[in-house]
Order: C-alpha cells, then structure tokens, then sequence
C-alpha cells in the first residue's frame, strides 16, 4: 500500500498521460488549457467519440494513461453506456466523467457505477482540473490494491477450504491406536492433490488411505477432495475393501477434467485385533513399517494409478503386525526432493536414511518434522511438490476398546 | 536442470527425444509437442528417455495423456527406457502395463504389435 502514501504533486513522478473522450472540441481545447498551466507536465491524446477511445485504450504496445477524462453526452454511446464500455477496457487508468450542467446526475450515477469521480462543465478551472484528475488517479490505485488483496484472501479462503476437504481429523475410537498427520503445500504453496484419511469402522477394523491425484492445482486439489469423501463414505457404508478401489477409481473417471488425470493411492486396511494387515497399492509408494530399524514393506503386488487402465482389479498383501507397530504412508513429494547439486533425489532409500538417523525416531511427530525438515534442508528450500505422511502407531500397553460389532471381514 | 525436446522421422514412426527433467514445470512443454505431433498426423511414437534425469507423476500423466491421443487414432505411444531409477517409477504406477517398454530406439522402431 506504500504508493497511496506518496505525497502531493501529481503521482508516477514525471507525465501524466490522459486520455480525453470529447467530441466538443470547443471544450476539448478548453480542457487541454487548464491542464498545460500545470507545472508537471501533462500529455493529452483526445478523441472524439467511445469507439475510438476504445480502440486507443485497447491497442497493443499502446500508451498506458493514468486517466480518462470521459464526455458523458457522446455521439456513439451516452450515459452510463458510453462509461460502461470504456470501463470495460480502462484496465488500469482512473475514469474521470464529465457532465453539462443541467444533467449533473448523471455524473452522480457514473460515480456509483464505477467511475473515480465527476466534474460539470463550466464549473471547472485549472486547478480543480488538476486536483480531481490526480484524487482520482490515486482513488483508482488504492481500489487496485484493495482488489488485489481482497483477490489474495480469497485464493488463501479457497486454499484452506480445500486443504480441510483434503486433510480431515482421523475418525478413530480405539484408544491403542496414535494417528499422527503432517502436511505441507508445494513451492509457493501451491496446493496439489495429496490427501489422507484415518477411519475405523464399527467392527474395530481400521482403514488408512493416503493419495496423491497427479498435478498441482485447485482442480486436482478439488479432485483429492471428491476422492477422499467417497473412499470415507465406501468404508462408512461397509462396501467389501476389494471393491473400494474400483469404485474409487469409476468416481475418479467421471469426475476428472481431463483423460491425462490420474490418482494414485495406498489403502491399508488393519484388522480389529490390529495383529495384521492387507496393503492396497495403485501406483503409490509402499508404506514404511517403523520397527526398531525402519524398512519399507514390499511393493511387489502393486496395481496401475486410478485412471490408468480403468477396469483393473487390485490384489493386495496381507502383512503381520508384532505389537507396538507404526506404519508411515508417504506420498511422493517428500522422497522426490533433490540431494545435493545434481539430479540425484532423495528417495525411498534415502527417506528410511533419514529416520534410522532421527533422533526423534520413537516420537511420530517428531519424526515426520524432523523428516521433512531435513527433506527441505537437503533440496536447499521448499519442496517443489507438496508432502502429506501419515504415521498410525499401535500402544501394546493400551488396552483395546472392544468393537461395538463383532467383525464381519473375514480376517483368517 | 532443464527439459530437452526434439523429434524426428523415423519411417512411418517418429521419435520424440527427451533430456533433463519432467516435473511439474516442464511437463506442460512435453504435452504440448505430443500434441502437436498427433494434431500433425504422427500417430505412431517412440519416446526415447534414456537422457531423462527425473519423471514425477505430472510428467506420467503427460505420457499417458499422449498415449490415449495416440489410440483414439489407432497409434502407439512405445517408451525406450533402460534407466533402472526410472523404470522404477514406471514399475511403482502400474504403468509398465500400460506402455511397451524397449531397450533400444532400433528395438522400439521394428516393434509391430
């Protein structure tokens, strides 16, 4: 906002370029008079008639006015009409109107509608001229700034509203299970598709998605968002956990914008007595299991990304669990970071590196912090995807809650 | 680091030369000469990315977006990849299903199915 601070004399330092619309040209050389007594100098172009003075304004390479000093009683276009089209092209030039004196109301509407200021004819001298052209100039930018901020806190509404829609709260009863979740946006926070979900349903199974719809931008963040909400209310509504996935991926086909979108996902299903667990790949990074070394659980029985080869049928693996497990799911974005000055990337490898090191290891949160923070630090700044982890843990020590329905999974 | 592009006929296929990196930054350039190439009647490509440094998932989606331009014609879209860092990626997505994969541009151009 520093420029609506500048002081007195007339803005931009040096000329001030004004466009005048007056078919009159008694009045055009009374105004370009009042305006050469100015000290600062002041170039006037004058037109006669809408047409032309949108043909000036829109013009490529053309002069870029401060202000248009603009007849409201034209030829081609009267009134507010003749403002509305010039306003239409004004882009960043204040619109001064000019009136006679028996239809002075008009200036007032014109001022409503979107014009900086009015001023009558024949009621006007040099140094009102010079003052209300330089008022509406300044007017004009302040209403810049403030739409531009306005602009500004919309985008960050949006991004908020999003990342709730992506990022919900984990929806987990059992007192013996930790659910731990970090996210960070891309470079210049742009917003990308990431997103997870912690559910458990009433048979005490527990169900873990983490996702990554390719892309960056509100129309993949958007897509996450659809995705997530489906997959939560499939599981909600008790669809078998083989037919998640395709379902997901028929929501994903008809939701998607464009035939080059796709998704991938990594679903972990874990059973009620949390000894066990079936891992779904499509086209995801399998998750970490967090013992006391790190290792990443095999990736073998992986299916295509969401949206690939619609109609696919995803296998999955089942993985036994020893007390106390924690399981990380990661999405892309933390692993696919630079290490050091060439093309070399982070990767898994580097990921299971980097927590063996950690000395917040036995701590979740401390570990995805310390994770990713040393993920930016080796890439030298923000990541240029964006990062979601997910860290579920089991507490041995906790009794578990029993489930208010017995299993109907079919676990053995 | 950068993305590099370059083409040329190669019989009735042609080959798409890619170096550099695919990202989120660069893909939209990749897209764009895919598409220009099945505007322009090249329905049958061979994308050679033995050069590429790195491939993330914009750079996939690109891929797979020129392989279904490619087959709304009756084309092919065959990837020439021997790097193992990025046939991992392929591996990981599903979508060595999905793309024939050669070890060679020669291997690539005599491939007939």
């Amino acid at each position: 906002m520093d420029q609506a601070l500048v002081a007195p004399g007339l803005p931009g330092v040096g000329v001030v370029r004004v466009l005048l619309v007056e078919d009159d040209e008694g009045d055009a050389f009374l105004v370009s008079e009042l305006l050469s007594e100015d000290a600062a100098p002041v170039l006037i172009d004058v037109v006669t008639s809408v047409a032309a003075a949108r043909q000036r304004l829109q013009q490529p390479g053309a002069v870029s006015y401060d202000c248009v000093l603009l007849d409201l009683g034209l030829p081609d276009a009267e009134g507010l009409d003749a403002l509305h089209s010039v306003l239409e092209v004004a882009d960043g030039a204040a619109v001064l109107c000019l009136t006679g004196l028996d239809d002075e109301h008009r200036g007032v509407a014109a001022a409503a509608a979107g014009a900086q200021d009015y001023l009558v004819k024949g009621q006007v001298d040099g140094q009102l001229l010079r003052r209300s052209i330089r008022y509406a100039i300044e007017r004009k930018r302040a209403d810049e700034q403030l739409r531009a901020l306005y602009a500004s806190e919309l985008r960050a509404a949006e991004n908020a509203r999003l990342e709730r829609g992506l990022l919900p709260h984990p929806e987990v009863a059992d007192p013996s299970i930790g659910v731990t979740t970090r996210y960070r946006p891309g470079r210049d926070a742009v917003l990308g598709g990431d997103f997870y979900d912690v559910v458990e349903t009433e048979d005490g199974t527990l169900f873990l998605l983490i996702g990554d719809v390719a892309g960056h931008g509100p129309d993949e963040a958007a897509l996450g968002v659809s995705l997530r909400i489906a997959w939560r209310t499939l599981v909600l509504a008790g669809l078998e956990r083989e037919r998640l996935l395709p379902v997901l991926e028929d929501v994903l086909v008809r939701e998607r914008r464009s035939e080059e979108v796709f998704a991938t996902l990594c679903m972990v299903v874990v059973a009620p007595d949390r000894r066990s667990a079936r891992v779904f790949l499509a086209g995801h990074p399998a998750p970490l299991l967090l013992g006391d070394a790190p290792e990443q659980l095999p990736d073998e029985l992986v299916g295509p990304a969401l949206g690939v080869l619609p109609g696919v049928v995803w296998g999955s693996r089942i993985v036994e669990l020893e007390p106390g497990w924690r399981l990380m799911l990661f999405t892309d974005g933390i692993v696919e970071g630079h290490v050091g000055e060439g093309s070399e990337r982070l990767g898994v490898p580097g990921l299971l590196g980097l927590a063996m090191q950690s000395p917040g290891y036995p701590d979740s949160g401390a570990l995805v912090d310390d994770l990713i923070a040393k993920a930016r630090e080796l890439h030298g700044g923000d990541l240029s995807d964006d990062v979601a982890v997910v860290v579920v843990g089991h507490d041995a020590a906790v009794p578990q809650r029993t489930p208010a329905v017995p299993s109907t999974s079919g676990w053995t | 680091m950068d993305l590099s592009l370059s083409n040329r006929p190669e019989g009735d296929k042609t080959v798409v030369e890619v170096g550099g990196e695919i990202d989120v930054y660069t893909a939209p350039r990749l897209r764009e000469q895919l598409v220009d190439l099945v505007a322009d009647g090249k329905y049958h490509l061979v994308v050679d990315m033995e050069r590429v440094d790195f491939l993330d998932s914009t750079g996939l989606g690109v891929l797979v977006g020129g392989l279904k331009r490619v087959r709304a014609h009756d084309g092919s879209l065959r990837l020439v990849c021997t790097q193992e860092r990025i046939l991992k990626i392929f591996r990981i997505t599903g979508l060595t299903k999905v793309f024939p994969i050669h070890d060679s541009v020669e291997d690539a151009l005599a491939a007939t199915d």
